[in-house]
């Protein structure tokens, strides 16, 4: 019986491409929404208080 | 009750679904014959498919219809601010749309057996036992579908999409119990396709009943 | 806690991918083609726990109504389609060697492109409707009645393939492989079933991130 090792790696490879991209949308879109998340947060941040209103030492 | 006799009363909607169903029903005949006429025992063969595949696409416009006057004429607040339990609203369009699928039944069958020579005054009762259980399933989950489509934009494309996949194995049991049927075999041997479909039936009424209330909900 | 879940498996892939090829034997009527039933079985296995979380989501979600379970049904039915389109794929690889054609209507393959086509409707409701309650609601209905429809699915199927024909070529049940075979098998069974686990709660995560970002 050939051993059809092409049909083989044809169902592994395929299997690792779609899960490998699966796991890229997901990890990029996490990226996209936690980038988002934190500017939105920053902006939202009071402003750094100017030098002259530090407490003196 | 009410919900029945009401969708009676408003006899637009079902005059106007008949005729187009009627016209459609007789379309599909012309179209079954075109393809496979010439070949008598090829056209026996697939018969029973044909003669559900008629059925489902029917069913697919007349369940698609099932809200369309609440639809169209802004009674949609109506139905979702009606007080008391909504399953009512869903029992009653269920057997609208059950009388409504017979009826369009009933007339393609009578074409089917006249168009194609088909005897079937011997077998009537037991095709009557599996039109009923399979149009039963049919209508349960439409009647579903066609209140949860009927808000959503694109609802043609997605009724039949969502309704037809989950029909498959009622069309399957359907299809290969029709067949046994009118091969003049007894309704013993389809027991196991028969009891397929009635309990395809009772979960399908008892989900729509149980959910019904949440599809309406204002 | 997600990168210990994340390398753990990893790790059991591996270690799946390892079983399935270098320790596992070559088989002895179909030749290395079996091998490919390293990837379609657990794959299959995942789908169907898939839909049964969405089920247990949904029914969740229409009792408590809390966000958390439509997000897990969400997530679960997306990570179950792909493992479904996966099972459809690698069984119609394994069956072009083993029948001589891509595709076969035999029970499996059938009943699992049915499942298929179900929760793709699933995911194309969610996306259609924009109200996002409603949307949630509608499709905890309809992951109730795919999921009872699964049964339905499988007796129908298989009734239609092997009542008036022999069986087709099923594979053989546990009790007839060889108990390497089945190590490796439950090997890439526990690693898939991590990957879902991983996979699911990442997307939920996802889902909660955009309905944070739009809210």
């Amino acid at each position: 019986m050939p051993d059809n090792w092409g049909f083989v790696l044809a169902a592994y490879g395929l299997a690792a491409v779609v899960l490998v991209a699966y796991w890229r949308f997901l990890s990029r879109r996490e990226k996209e929404l936690e980038d988002a998340t934190a500017i939105r947060h920053d902006l939202r941040q009071p402003s750094p208080k100017p030098a002259s209103e530090r407490p003196s030492p | 009750m009410i919900v029945v006799w009401k969708d009676l009363l408003v006899e637009r909607r079902s005059k106007e679904t008949l005729n187009a169903l009627f016209f459609f029903g007789l379309l599909l005949l012309f179209i079954f014959q075109f393809a496979l006429g010439p070949d008598r025992e090829r056209l026996a063969g697939t018969l029973p498919g044909l003669l559900w595949l008629g059925f489902i696409l029917s069913g697919l416009l007349g369940l698609g219809r099932t809200f369309v006057v609440e639809r169209e004429n802004d009674c949609w607040e109506g139905l979702l601010l009606a007080p008391g339990d909504k399953s009512a609203i869903y029992v009653g369009k269920l057997a609208g749309n059950l009388l409504l699928m017979l009826v369009i039944e009933t007339i393609l069958l009578v074409l089917f057996a006249f168009f194609f020579n088909l005897d079937i005054a011997g077998v009537l009762p037991g095709l009557a036992v599996v039109i009923a259980l399979g149009t039963v399933a049919l209508a349960a989950v439409g009647t579903l579908f066609a209140a949860m489509t009927a808000q959503v934009r694109a609802r043609e494309l997605l009724f039949p999409v969502l309704l037809l996949p989950v029909e498959a194995p009622v069309l399957l049991a359907t299809v290969k119990a029709t067949e046994a049927v009118l091969l003049g075999e007894p309704l013993g041997s389809v027991a196991h396709w028969l009891k397929l479909l009635a309990a395809a039936d009772v979960v399908y009424i008892a989900v729509g009943v149980l959910t019904f209330d949440f599809v309406l909900e204002a | 806690m997600r990168r210990l879940l994340g390398g753990v498996t990893l790790v059991g892939l591996l270690t799946g991918l390892v079983m399935g090829f270098g320790i596992a034997p070559r088989e002895t009527t179909q030749g290395n083609v079996q091998r490919i039933m390293y990837l379609h079985v657990p794959s299959v296995w995942v789908a169907y726990l898939a839909f049964g979380v969405v089920l247990v989501a949904s029914i969740a979600y229409l009792v408590r109504r809390a966000e958390s379970a439509d997000r897990l049904a969400h997530a679960s039915a997306e990570v179950g389609v792909l493992f479904t389109g996966l099972t459809i794929a690698t069984g119609s690889i394994w069956g072009k060697p083993t029948w001589g054609t891509w595709w076969t209507w035999d029970a499996r393959l059938t009943s699992v492109s049915i499942l298929f086509v179900m929760y793709l409707g699933y995911l194309l409701l969610r996306g259609m409707i924009d109200d996002r309650e409603r949307g949630a609601r509608f499709a905890a209905v309809l992951g109730i009645v795919a999921a009872f429809n699964i049964p339905l699915v499988h007796f129908s199927v298989y009734w239609w393939r092997t009542l008036h024909q022999p069986p087709s070529l099923m594979k053989p049940g546990p009790g007839t492989m060889p108990g390497i075979i089945v190590a490796a098998l439950l090997v890439n069974f526990a690693a898939f079933t991590l990957l879902y686990v991983y996979f699911v709660t990442r997307r939920a995560r996802l889902l909660r991130l955009e309905a944070e970002a739009e809210g």
